[in-house]
């Protein structure tokens, strides 16, 4: 197994201060006591939605921001991913970070939780697939195959933020000890999206 | 008029059968497709009362939704399609910006469901 990153679709090195932002926030939880205490996803994403809403002002994109529709957003988008690192995560670390960057036109979410080195290839296979083909195509031939079995980790969340929130998305995959690999997951928004 | 309700800590769906409108409230982020299965038994029951009238699902009052949520209500409506009896209407708000931007995608697959957002 190779040491080193690997990188997949929309990755960007974010800036680990707040220099050039409107703001920088993070967070730091556990995968178990997200998958424990389930609505903890719900809350935690609902609280940095509305808490990064706030900012809405600030934003330059040529016209007002609608403060409720960049919650609403939010709110969706890391709900998804706060449940992905609660279902996902694996082997001995169980550190969830959270951690947003705000620019006048844009906004960045990186959200870093840990799998088993035997998860990768498949978590790999689907980002390959979510990546190499058309968002909407995908996802209702996703909704049929559901229909017929049910399968764990369809990426119907990624899809749906993709196809109907324009959210380009990032990965990279770093090994940080025996049996663990960090899982970095990047959402970008256009504020002009929204 | 019988109405049967599922209750969970942050939602309600409420069926009344007599006027076949099930409607959401709340906010529905439940873990697995177990979870979703009352929920998805419910629908069928209203699709089964139904018969070949008119089955309209509200969503009006639904905060949100997650993906395995949307996933389950989809099956239902894929299951429907498939029978080809009831016509259903989608109602949706246009203040929920979720129903906004996912819940036409119902009409898509199965351009028979009337989805109107208000």
């Amino acid at each position: 197994m190779t040491k080193e990153a690997k990188i997949y679709g929309n990755w960007e090195d974010l800036p680990a201060s707040a220099g050039g932002t409107i703001s920088h926030s993070r967070m730091e939880t556990d995968s178990r006591q997200l998958a424990e205490y389930w609505r903890r996803c719900s809350l935690s994403s609902d609280f940095w939605a509305r808490y990064t809403a706030l900012s809405s002002p600030e934003f330059s994109v040529g016209r007002p921001v609608r403060r409720d529709a960049v919650e609403s957003t939010l709110s969706y988008l890391l709900n998804e991913l706060f449940e992905n690192t609660a279902k996902f995560s694996g082997g001995p670390v169980a550190a969830v970070v959270y951690e947003s960057w705000l620019f006048p036109d844009r906004m960045a979410f990186q959200v870093t939780n840990h799998i088993e080195p035997a998860r990768r290839d498949g978590f790999v296979q689907l980002i390959e697939e979510l990546l190499g083909n058309d968002p909407d195509e995908l996802y209702f031939k996703r909704l049929e195959e559901n229909a017929e079995t049910d399968q764990k980790g369809s990426g119907l969340g990624y899809l749906t933020l993709m196809k109907d929130y324009k959210v380009r998305f990032g990965f990279r995959f770093t090994p940080v000890a025996e049996g663990s690999i960090a899982v970095d997951v990047q959402a970008h928004i256009h504020v002009k999206e929204i | 008029m019988a109405v049967q309700e599922i209750k969970g800590d942050e939602y309600v769906i409420e069926h009344n059968d007599s006027s076949h409108v099930v409607g959401f409230k709340g906010t529905i982020r439940l873990q697995t497709t177990d979870d979703y299965a009352p929920i998805t038994d419910l629908l069928q029951k209203a699709h089964g009362a139904a018969g070949k009238g008119k089955l309209t699902l509200d969503f009006r009052q639904l905060q949100f939704l997650n993906s395995s949520g949307i996933n389950a209500i989809s099956k239902f409506v894929i299951a429907a399609r498939k029978e080809d009896k009831v016509s259903m209407v989608v109602l949706g708000s246009q203040d929920i910006y979720w129903q906004q931007k996912s819940l036409s995608n119902l009409s898509k697959l199965w351009s028979k469901v009337q989805v109107d957002i208000v």
